[in-house]
């Protein structure tokens, strides 16, 4: 997690700072604010174990998020069960749908957009599915009665929730540094960078990829999780939508693909650079999407390696060999 | 003697004009007339921005209506501000709009056009004691929660429901009972799945049996596939709900098909009671009906609100309507609080008996959140209009049904 660069370096403590100084704000809004921006940031940790380290690109991350979110509401709505275990319960939920779709998807040697697609439709039928049965609520969701405790895990101090959260993006990308810097993440990265030649040398592609799937889909039910706890209402286009795969990809893609700190950077600065084109524009609504399309496509197209990868050219202490992964 | 103007003393005049100006606001404030805040939360981007931007048109309507009224007069003649928030389409950004509302100092607001955003608003607002007014979100589940800052102002999925089916039932006894089958066709969310569910339970009790139940996404773009299974199904009656475009689309692929029907008969229907598909697909909606929020068009507001929407080049819609009414709200509650306080405001929604709406109610009570005297109210187009045909004491035309053959 150390950056290598001091534009890296930068970045990061800009990120910090701005995470740091919500306490201090005193604004509802700001709070409110970095609340969502922390869950979308958690699911998008989760696309960069697969799609960042391991260049499986997913277009329907939601699929993760929702069943986590589902799995937690299921069990407490329709069960009584107690939110904590609903917590665990909607991480297993996600690692097992995550490697469920890995096992079935890798089993049949899809890859690049194939895998792309066939993320996508899990994702959509799996909005289908919980808009269908009458245990997910069927078309209208699934709502969880406010309560607030810890041992309902909803908090009315919402400085208490976004500190929680804070932890929660901490732990996950300490564990992403983490699984980053062990074999098993070297095995990911020489998977993405060339798939063949890591089956050559005796890695068991098929092993490496699904359990990448299982980890990003824990995160991602924990962001599905965390989303319910905050909101305590979900339905099928909620969670399953489009909107979250879209969230998901974007920030790490921003931020930088296969970085440590590239999906929180990335979506807090994309989240940020929403709320300036609304506040700006807050008096032609929609206005602030054009803004935020001509960013995101400029820095698409004069940042392809993200903020992190083009921070990494930047400043003294910078290792050459070392830009595009270290941070 | 001249005088230089270098770095120091501009700063120093700067600085001391920055102080008198900061000094001086007080009594600039205090000059002017005074304000209390209203919010409107409503969706002005995303899938439902027409909807939204409709609502904001309705409450800005109220707004100018009430200022040039006279204010709040309880509270010196209070002229009222409306401070707008975007929902985004999203629940989560509605959420996340009801701090922006917070800190902009409302003392209560309304909206949001989609149960989903509601239900995700009043949560939030709860936190803050801050009253939302609900002008459309029909999920029951939005009364079900216990808050104390909901008040719905017209009637949930089940008054509507059970209004329509008894309007329909007495349509159908009238003509001697033709219609005995129904082929369902909703959107796959919330609104349309909770709607068929309802149906399903409930048309057998009118004598009518469902043939066909038929589910689509939103969007959807082609209804032809739809049409056919609905003509195959041979049934008497379609009841659709789905959002206006699909509501569209539908209808003309029924009429491009030649499915023979007795009604179309929507319950909170997307496009039934939209001015815009009336004028764009005059042919295909003609003796369309539904059951739906409405005003009463006899009431002098509700004339003089026709004659403003018609002034602006705006689509008169029942999103307009409600918006304006739970205004309308707001400021009576506002009137008699005195006061912009949030837990006033909440007391005096609780013990609102207001009359004097635009919509076709009795004097407002809620119970657990709920207006118990809000109804829905049948309409049908009829050539370029949108007749109210029932209740019988608000209704401007006669209803037709079964529709003519060739209509």
């Amino acid at each position: 997690m150390k950056p290598t660069s001091m534009g890296q370096a930068v970045l990061i403590a800009a990120a910090v700072l701005y995470l740091v100084s919500v306490f201090f704000l005193s604004s509802p809004i700001w709070m409110g604010f970095s609340l969502n921006a922390l869950i979308i940031a958690v699911v998008a940790l989760s696309w960069n174990v697969t799609g960042g380290f391991g260049g499986l690109f997913s277009f329907g991350h939601a699929v993760m998020y929702g069943t986590g979110a589902y799995a937690s509401a299921v069990l407490q709505v329709n069960y009584g069960v107690n939110a904590w275990i609903g917590l665990v319960a909607g991480i297993v939920a996600g690692a097992v749908m995550g490697a469920f779709i890995g096992a079935i998807t890798f089993r049949f040697g899809l890859k690049g957009s194939y895998f792309a697609l066939v993320t996508l439709a899990f994702a959509e039928v799996m909005r289908i599915c919980a808009s269908s049965f009458a245990f997910t609520g069927g078309g209208a969701g699934l709502q969880v009665k406010l309560d607030p405790g810890i041992s309902t895990l909803q908090f009315q101090d919402r400085t208490v929730s976004y500190t929680l959260l804070l932890l929660v993006v901490a732990a996950v990308m300490i564990l992403t540094a983490v699984m980053k810097n062990s074999r098993f993440g070297a095995y990911l990265i020489a998977i993405r960078e060339n798939e063949d030649a890591a089956r050559a040398l005796g890695i068991d592609t098929y092993r490496i990829k699904v359990i990448a799937m299982a980890i990003s889909g824990a995160f991602g039910g924990l962001a599905g999780v965390l989303y319910l706890q905050t909101m305590l209402y979900i339905d099928s286009t909620v969670v399953y939508g489009n909107a979250i795969s879209v969230e998901a990809l974007i920030g790490p893609l921003i931020g930088g693909a296969g970085t440590v700190w590239g999906p929180l950077v990335g979506t807090l600065g994309l989240h940020l650079l929403g709320e300036g084109a609304k506040h700006l524009l807050s008096n032609a609504p929609g206005l602030n999407f054009v803004l935020y399309a001509v960013v995101l496509i400029c820095a698409l197209r004069f940042l392809p390696q993200g903020l992190m990868g083009f921070a990494a050219r930047i400043g003294p202490f910078r290792k050459k060999e070392e830009d595009d992964d270290n941070a | 003697m001249t005088h230089h103007l270098n770095r120091r003393s501009l700063l120093k005049a700067s600085g001391a004009l920055a102080l008198a100006s900061g000094l001086a606001a007080p009594s600039i404030l205090r000059a002017q007339a005074a304000t209390v805040k209203v919010g409107i939360l409503e969706p002005l981007t995303g899938n439902l921005a027409y909807n939204g931007t409709q609502c904001v048109a309705g409450a800005k309507f109220a707004v100018e209506a009430l200022n040039a009224a006279g204010g709040i007069k309880s509270m010196g003649g209070a002229q009222i501000e409306l401070v707008v928030a975007d929902a985004q389409s999203r629940p989560e950004v509605a959420a996340a709009a009801v701090d922006t509302l917070v800190e902009a100092g409302v003392c209560a607001f309304t909206g949001a056009t989609a149960s989903s955003l509601g239900l995700a608003s009043t949560q939030a607002a709860a936190k803050y004691n801050l009253a939302q007014v609900v002008s459309i979100g029909t999920a029951e589940a939005m009364v079900e929660r216990g808050l104390p800052n909901v008040f719905r102002f017209t009637p949930g999925v089940n008054k509507c429901t059970t209004v329509a089916l008894d309007n329909l039932r007495l349509l159908n006894e009238g003509a001697g009972s033709p219609v005995k089958t129904a082929a369902i066709v909703h959107e796959d969310g919330p609104f349309g799945s909770g709607m068929a569910k309802i149906l399903n339970e409930r048309l057998p009790g009118i004598g009518i049996e469902v043939v066909e139940t038929i589910q689509h996404p939103t969007p959807q773009r082609d209804f032809n596939n739809i049409a056919l299974r609905v003509k195959a199904s041979k049934a008497d009656i379609l009841i659709p709900s789905n959002y206006i475009n699909e509501y569209t689309l539908m209808a003309k692929a029924i009429r491009q098909q030649r499915v023979e029907l007795m009604a179309i008969y929507s319950i909170l229907g997307g496009a039934a009671s939209n001015i815009k598909f009336v004028r764009e697909n005059n042919e295909v909606a003609q003796y369309v009906m539904d059951c739906n929020h409405w005003y009463d068009p006899q009431k002098p507001a509700s004339v003089a609100l026709a004659e403003n929407v018609a002034k602006a080049g705006l689509d008169l819609t029942y999103d307009v309507m409600v918006a304006y009414a739970s205004v309308q709200v707001i400021a009576d509650a506002l009137e008699r609080s005195a006061s912009d306080d949030r837990e006033k405001m909440i007391e005096a929604l609780a013990a609102s008996t207001f009359d004097g709406s635009i919509m076709p109610y009795g004097p407002t009570k809620f119970v657990n959140g709920d207006n118990v005297n809000s109804q829905p109210v049948n309409t049908q187009i009829r050539g370029e209009k949108i007749e109210l045909v029932f209740p019988k004491e608000y209704a401007t035309a006669e209803a037709v049904f079964p529709m003519p053959k060739e209509g």
